[in-house]
């Protein structure tokens, strides 16, 4: 089974000044099950067609298995007929004309892989992704998840090494996007096909992968675990793409002595420095207390949002708000007065590249670490502590 | 170091490395090849025979040598000056550019006008028999223009002409000229050709229409009279002007129709203008005025493709656009249809009964019994000096209908198979280039009417050039021509099927193996085999009606069945030209419905290309 490696991978467009991928290096290894994710023109799709062929690169490298397939360097391009990666289209790209078993079995055909064979392994594929019953139908026949079903039977029936996604989540309804999550989980622990897919959503990259990579305009921002991308992300960009609700951003520059706000109270609790710019925290590692305490900050509710079996909650502090998620009922009403935590651990700091910048553990002041005795963040006061 | 260097270097390879990577990923892209072949190719048969004509019109043409005082072949103003300033221009060029321009203007106004009316009576409106007029109206425009102007001659000819006299002149109703031919008989008939055109193009603007945007100006209390000239026209104003346009310039190319009404009283259209000044053998001039005409070409296409991206600035996406919701026409529902069934009485009934009528009356006009006959179609021994059986009988009829039948058969043919390839060329070749030639020069022939195109053929290919023979009176000649004039409409259903396919197909193709020849035969061919019948049908239909481009380049050996029933008429045998003009309408009928049933939806959306 093969490792993808992509070395410095750069395309540019005609006419575009900007690449569309820009120097993106990483290594997918063998049986690994990662997401390119990203905004909508990031160039995710740009690298899984290039991987597959389908394009091809400006500068850089591609190499399956230690094989050049891709190199401007080396003047080498394999065409996608020869390198048996498996594509799966985001809209699928059915053959209209072909019934179901023939879009399965055409990549056989063209093996010349014997009759009985062929179909055998047919049956096979079509039956393990249940759409064994619609083998004579046309594509236009099905219904949406079923011709992805179809379009991924198209490719596992040639057994590829390396299986690639367009986003293969996004046509289908909140029940079948469940439903063909766990079938993809099921694919890739059957075959062992190492899977790459793209994907603009979170949530599907979250839920299905095992590595995720963050891209926004070409580059490359963050490979990791999804735990990893959500507990340390290495830019703002990372930092405000993932996560939902969105993490909450205190532009630290914005403190003045006029008046108090959010800025003013982070700064006072970090000694001064230049570099740091921005201080992110994520909605649901806010605190909210009945009872003040020596860091806690005075705050209104403007708005309580139930999203179903949580609750987002608005506060404000002067002009500035900040939003909290919670799992359990808020005790508090819209228009009253709450006692907020930051809790500093939570605090994630980034410079004015947006980069992420690791404090010194001196610079932080430490006093409400008296608070980790409760690990959950719940709503219940904290009175007793103070 | 090294690996920062190495870093440097792959950022920007020299571009040595990149002309070999893109030569590597082009080899394994056949569209390049295909494009550049066609690239070629095109540029012999269509740029080529185009620039000859202009260049014509700048040097000495054989036998004007006197004339001119140079030797032939010399550059000479001589033509242009003849043509655009001389004591005779104002026959040559000024006059007929007057005539041309009047009636394209006029049958623009009046096609417009009644087309508008009839597209909302029949989009928009609970008109009675609703459904029946949308088809039938759309009939006249299938027919050959010169099928109304013959149905006219039938009935108002009078005696300036000799020959068999019309019917109303036989039952002592003397015709001025001014009904009989000239400017009012043909804008009459163009309008009645062109007024479908204008119900295809401003109905489909209608039906896409977003209803929604109307109910919101309904909902802010505005009255119908203010939602149809605030709201509806101004968004349907994009199909207005492209079918103004597209009329236009058909008008200025259009020839049977003046060649039929015109000549009698010498009112000269540029077309039949440039006709005689061939025929005349002053191919100088010719030239000449087939150069005005491209320019009026050139003209109207800038002005479309202008109005075309102010249009796309209001383009909305209306993905709910049905128009269910009828006005009730109330009172006015039957009046409504007598209207559009006037329409289709004058537009298809009355030539087609007249002419039908022509072809089995011995004497024209009189209608007892014993003038009535079907000889002309399969009497035999008649006592005429030549034709002496019925068309059907006739051996020679057959000829022109095999050769119209061959010769227009496998250039249509030609053209569908050649525009899915433009189609694929254009999309998929990696030259920016060469696509975009392809596009442009494909489209060239439709600023070109037929006449000048066949003028610039004959131009050409009279004589032997380089490799190729002299291909004057050979069939080869007729299906190049054909070809050629046809790859507008070819090339850009071609684009427009293969952009609606995508890419995606073939891509899925090519990831599960498949080389480029089974791509082609097992992928994109069966998807496109309705565009491609609709692509070789169409063409074939539009071939057999025309007519410039066969009198020009036809010869009695290659004559088709246009050419043949004009020869007939040159001859009076009125009867039997009417019948032949009778067979091609046929014909062109059963194609269409051919279309419908193999595209399902075909007519209207493939006649508005």
């Amino acid at each position: 089974m093969p490792t993808i490696t992509l070395t410095n991978l750069t395309k540019r467009y005609d006419g575009n000044t900007e690449p569309s991928v820009d120097q993106v290096s990483l290594t997918v290894e063998d049986g690994e099950f990662m997401c390119l994710l990203g905004p909508s023109g990031c160039g995710k799709t740009t690298i899984l067609r290039m991987i597959a062929g389908i394009e091809h690169s400006t500068s850089g490298e591609i190499a399956v298995d230690n094989l050049v397939v891709d190199s401007v360097h080396q003047s080498c391009f394999i065409p996608p007929e020869q390198r048996r990666i498996g594509l799966v289209f985001q809209n699928y790209a059915l053959w209209p004309h072909m019934t179901v078993e023939r879009n399965v079995d055409f990549g056989l055909r063209l093996q010349n892989v014997p009759a009985q064979e062929r179909k055998a392994r047919c049956l096979d594929v079509m039956s393990k992704l249940r759409i064994l019953e619609y083998a004579d139908r046309y594509p236009s026949q099905l219904s949406g998840g079923q011709q992805q079903r179809v379009a991924l039977a198209r490719m596992l029936a040639v057994n590829p090494g390396v299986l690639l996604l367009d986003e293969p989540l996004s046509n289908l309804d909140a029940t079948l996007r469940l439903e063909m999550r766990a079938e993809l989980r099921r694919l890739h622990q059957t075959f062992g096909t190492t899977i790459i897919f793209v994907s603009h959503d979170q949530w599907e990259a979250m839920t299905l992968a095992n590595t995720i990579a963050v891209m926004n305009k070409g580059q490359l921002q963050q490979i990791g675990t999804p735990d990893e991308i959500y507990a340390e992300p290495s830019n703002r960009f990372v930092a405000e793409f993932i996560g939902n609700p969105k993490i909450n951003i205190v532009d630290l520059k914005a403190a003045t002595t006029e008046h108090v706000s959010l800025a003013n109270h982070i700064q006072s609790r970090i000694s001064a420095n230049e570099f740091t710019s921005v201080c992110a925290i994520r909605p649901e590692e806010i605190v909210l207390n009945n009872t003040a305490t020596p860091h806690t900050l005075p705050m209104i509710i403007e708005n309580i949002m139930p999203t179903g079996g949580s609750w987002v909650i608005e506060l404000s502090f002067g002009e500035d708000r900040l939003f909290h998620s919670t799992q359990s009922r808020p005790a508090w009403r819209e228009g009253e007065p709450v006692n907020v935590l930051l809790p500093m651990q939570s605090l994630h700091f980034f410079d004015h590249n947006g980069k992420r910048l690791v404090l010194p553990e001196s610079d932080l002041d430490y006093s409400h670490l008296l608070l980790r005795s409760n690990p959950t963040h719940t709503n219940q006061p904290y009175a007793k502590q103070a | 170091m090294t690996t920062l260097l190495n870093a440097a270097e792959q950022k920007k390879p020299n571009l040595w490395r990149r002309a070999r990577h893109s030569f590597a990923v082009a080899r394994h892209e056949p569209a390049n090849l295909i494009g550049l072949v066609l690239a070629i190719f095109f540029a012999y048969l269509i740029l080529a025979p185009v620039l000859s004509i202009l260049v014509d019109s700048f040097i000495v043409q054989s036998g004007d040598e006197a004339r001119t005082h140079q030797d032939e072949g010399s550059f000479t103003l001589y033509y242009i000056v003849r043509t655009l300033f001389s004591r005779i221009s104002e026959i040559l060029l000024w006059q007929p550019l007057y005539n041309t321009l009047a009636i394209a203007a006029g049958t623009v106004v009046f096609s417009m006008t009644i087309g508008v009316a009839l597209a909302w009576l029949v989009n928009r409106t609970n008109m009675a028999g609703r459904a029946w007029f949308a088809t039938a109206l759309i009939v006249p425009f299938m027919l050959p223009t010169w099928t109304f102007a013959l149905a006219w001659t039938t009935i108002f000819k009078n005696r300036t002409v000799g020959g068999q006299p019309g019917w109303l002149e036989s039952l002592g109703i003397t015709t001025s000229n001014s009904v009989a031919y000239g400017y009012f008989p043909i804008v009459f008939i163009l309008v009645l050709h062109y007024t479908p055109l204008v119900i295809l193009i401003v109905g489909n603007a209608l039906r896409r229409l977003d209803s929604q945007m109307e109910d919101s100006a309904r909902v802010l209390g505005a009255p119908s009279r203010v939602i149809a000239f605030s709201i509806v026209l101004p968004l349907i104003r994009p199909a207005l002007m492209s079918a103004a346009l597209l009329i236009f310039a058909d008008c200025i190319g259009e020839f049977a129709v003046p060649y039929i009404l015109g000549l009698p009283v010498r009112y000269d259209t540029l077309a039949t203008g440039l006709y005689r000044a061939l025929d005349t053998r002053q191919n100088g001039v010719a030239a000449v005025i087939a150069g005005v005409i491209m320019i009026i070409g050139v003209i109207t296409l800038l002005i479309d493709v202008r109005m075309m991206k102010e249009a796309r600035r209001f383009v909305t996406v209306g993905g709910k656009g049905n128009m269910d919701r009828l006005r009730k026409l109330g009172r006015m529902r039957l009046p409504a249809s007598g209207l559009a069934g006037a329409f289709v009485f004058i537009g298809v009934v009355l030539p087609l009964l007249t002419l039908f009528l022509s072809t089995i009356m011995i004497l024209p006009g009189r209608f007892n019994l014993e003038n009535f006959t079907f000889d002309y179609w399969i009497g035999s021994n008649l006592d005429t000096v030549a034709l002496r059986n019925g068309i059907l009988l006739t051996p020679e009829f057959w000829q022109a209908a095999w050769n119209t039948i061959v010769i227009v058969g496998s250039s249509s043919m030609i053209s569908g198979v050649l525009g899915l390839l433009v189609g694929y060329a254009v999309l998929r070749c990696s030259f920016k280039g060469v696509g975009s030639f392809l596009r442009q020069i494909t489209f060239l022939p439709y600023l070109v009417p037929g006449i000048a195109f066949a003028a610039a053929f004959l131009s050409l290919f009279a004589v032997a050039r380089g490799p190729i023979p002299a291909l004057y009176g050979t069939p080869a000649i007729l299906i190049i021509a054909l070809v050629a004039s046809k790859m507008p409409f070819a090339s850009r259903s071609g684009i427009a099927a293969m952009t609606q396919l995508g890419k995606e197909p073939e891509e899925a193709a090519r990831i599960a193996g498949a080389n480029w020849f089974s791509r082609m035969t097992k992928i994109i061919i069966p998807i496109q085999a309705g565009p491609l019948a609709t692509g070789i049908l169409l063409p074939f239909i539009s071939g057999i009606k025309g007519v410039s481009l066969f009198i020009i380049l036809a010869i009695p050996s290659t004559d088709v069945l246009t050419t043949y029933s004009l020869r007939l008429l040159d001859y009076n045998y009125d009867q039997a030209a009417n019948a032949v003009v009778l067979m091609i309408a046929l014909i062109a009928w059963l194609g269409t419905v051919l279309i419908q049933k193999i595209s399902g939806t075909g007519l209207a959306q493939g006649l508005e290309n």
